[in-house]
């Protein structure tokens, strides 16, 4: 039964991640390898305003989610200017950077140990502190951003990162401004990586760089590749089904020492598998 | 004097290749303006100068007195101008409607935090827009296929939606990168009454086009581009009767 809960709010929580590269790299055509690092500034931010009791869970929310606005908008303003194949190096530099600093700053982030102890999170003066409790909030937190998103994308401001994505130079001949456009795709899936960032650190009361680093952020793109891009549902199935794995792997009987590598293995069969036999995913369209 | 779109010394070079050289002329406020040339004499180029999406090494365009200098496309089509692309593009994987949609101007909803916190208020401008868009579809004469992909339309049927999506942008000024080259007798006469239907109602047009029947039925004026310059102007019959522009234009057989 604890299973099952604790299953379904780490998947709501990477469903706001699908969500987060869903928009950047699905829909604004902006091929990130680092959005485990924004998320990862999330969880610390939070973590840390927490920790040292500066907010409340709310405000500590919004904090990291403004912040990781501004640095999803900074670390993805290169892609403006640069190609997409020229981005994605300069991404996985932002990606290996951020990882660094995770690792090797002790002092606010606790280093490769990691920080341990998180409180739990409260709403309006109410600690969440059982394992329901944090369901519930990671559900409502999920189903907020899933409706944030299927609003953005039937408004103009979808139709408009769509036509971008096909051709913008026809959308600038159009008289639209396209860097606009995707500088506010950019700064929305900030928002929601930082906002996922905080409510994993509560969840699990202890953060380490593991979470935030170049595997993670890859293991968000097959999620947005397996449940399909562009589509809220693609963005829902892809979590769930990955997150999923590691629980299947552990019904079948091999040694934990190498269950790591046999997930790692499975990704990336799945990424290659689907990018030659289903470019759509299971429920989206293709990347 | 003051023209309604003048341009002045255009200098473009790719390379060694000088793709305009100290190009000049003026199109008139309400007239048919056909820009006519041999493949490679340059119009393209005038189209992506005028409408910002080409710098020129030196020269400059004003429309309606105003020099239009390193404005970017999106502020040149704030200002009146819009073009369309000889190569279409297209949006082929939304509606016809859509396409015309988009390019509607400021659309209330365009930025995200409008379309989370203000999705009703967004949602009632979208049915406006909508409708708009389908008017300017029934203009064209592509009412019964606005919610068609635009893969599945037909050549002739996606020139006209070039046109429908230049139309709203509400710019007063039309640069048509060929919209009538590879079509069929039946499409060649809906869209040259398309043209004239849009003059009649005010609007600019710069033109480009090769076919000389084209020309003569719809051009007030023609502008003969020859390597980059303007060689020639004047009436349709004045430049096809032109033995030295037909040799240029035609190699010699007309
Ligand atoms: N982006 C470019 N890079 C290099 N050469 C170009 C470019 N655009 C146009 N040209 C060259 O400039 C000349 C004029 O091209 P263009 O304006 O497209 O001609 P037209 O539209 O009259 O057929 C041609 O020789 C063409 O090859
Ligand atoms: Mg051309």
């Amino acid at each position: 039964m604890d299973f099952w809960l604790s299953y379904a709010t780490l998947a709501s929580i990477y469903v706001l991640l699908g969500l987060s590269t869903n928009l950047l790299v699905g829909i604004a055509g902006i091929f990130s390898v680092s959005q485990a690092a924004v998320f990862g500034v999330g969880a610390y931010i939070v973590s840390y305003l927490l920790m040292n009791e500066v907010t409340s869970f709310l405000p500590a929310m919004l904090v990291a989610a403004v912040f990781c606005v501004l640095l999803n908008v900074l670390v993805t303003l290169p892609a403006l200017r640069v190609s997409g194949d020229y981005f994605v190096v300069t991404s996985f530099g932002i990606q290996l950077l951020a990882t660094a600093i995770f690792t090797n700053w002790t002092f606010g982030t606790g280093g490769a140990n990691g920080l341990p102890g998180i409180p739990p999170a409260d709403l309006f003066g109410k600690t969440l502190d059982s394992t329901t409790q944090m369901v519930e909030l990671c559900v409502g937190a999920m189903i907020l951003g899933c409706l944030a998103f299927w609003l953005i994308m039937r408004a103009p401001f979808g139709r408009l990162l769509r036509a971008i994505r096909e051709d913008e130079l026809a959308v600038a001949a159009a008289g639209k401004n396209v860097l606009r456009a995707k500088v506010s795709a950019a700064a929305m899936a900030g928002a929601f990586a930082g906002s996922a960032g905080g409510l994993y650190a509560t969840f699990l009361s202890f953060i380490d760089p593991s979470s935030f680093d170049l595997d993670a952020s890859i293991l968000l793109l097959t999620m947005v590749v397996v449940g399909g891009a562009r589509t809220l549902a693609g963005s829902i199935i892809g979590p769930f089904l990955l997150l999923a794995l590691p629980q299947v792997l552990s019904l079948i009987d091999i040694p934990t020492t190498i269950a790591a590598a046999a997930r790692q293995l499975i990704y990336g069969v799945l990424l290659i598998a689907f990018m030659l036999f289903r470019p759509q995913g299971l429920a989206g369209e293709k990347l | 004097m003051s023209d309604y779109l003048s341009a002045t010394g255009l200098e473009v070079s790719f390379g060694g290749l000088r793709a305009l050289q100290d190009c000049s002329f003026t199109v008139e406020r309400g007239r048919i303006t056909c820009l006519v040339g041999p493949n490679g004499a340059g119009k393209t180029t005038i189209f992506n100068v005028i409408t910002g999406f080409l710098r020129p090494d030196a020269g400059t365009v004003s429309f309606q007195g105003t020099p239009l200098d390193g404005m970017k496309p999106q502020a040149i089509v704030a200002a009146g101008i819009a073009r369309t692309f000889q190569n279409l593009r297209l949006f082929v994987d939304l509606t016809a409607l859509d396409n015309v949609v988009v390019a509607l101007p400021s659309q209330t909803g365009e930025e995200p935090l409008a379309a989370i916190f203000r999705p009703l208020h967004v949602a009632r401008a979208q049915t406006r827009h909508r409708e708009e868009a389908m008017q300017i579809l029934q203009h064209v004469g592509l009412a019964a296929r606005a919610g068609e992909f635009v893969r599945n339309l037909s050549y002739g049927e996606q020139k006209l939606l070039t046109v429908a999506r230049g139309l709203a942008t509400g710019a007063e000024l039309l640069l048509l990168d060929e919209p009538a080259s590879g079509l069929s007798a039946s499409a060649l006469d809906q869209i040259m009454d398309l043209l004239r239907r849009l003059q009649t109602e005010g609007k600019t047009l710069l033109v480009v086009e090769h076919n000389t029947r084209v020309v003569q039925q719809i051009a007030d004026e023609v502008l003969f581009l020859h390597q980059g310059h303007l060689m020639a102007r004047g009436t349709p019959e004045q430049i096809i009767s032109d033995p030295a522009l037909a040799e240029i234009y035609f190699g010699g057989v007309i």
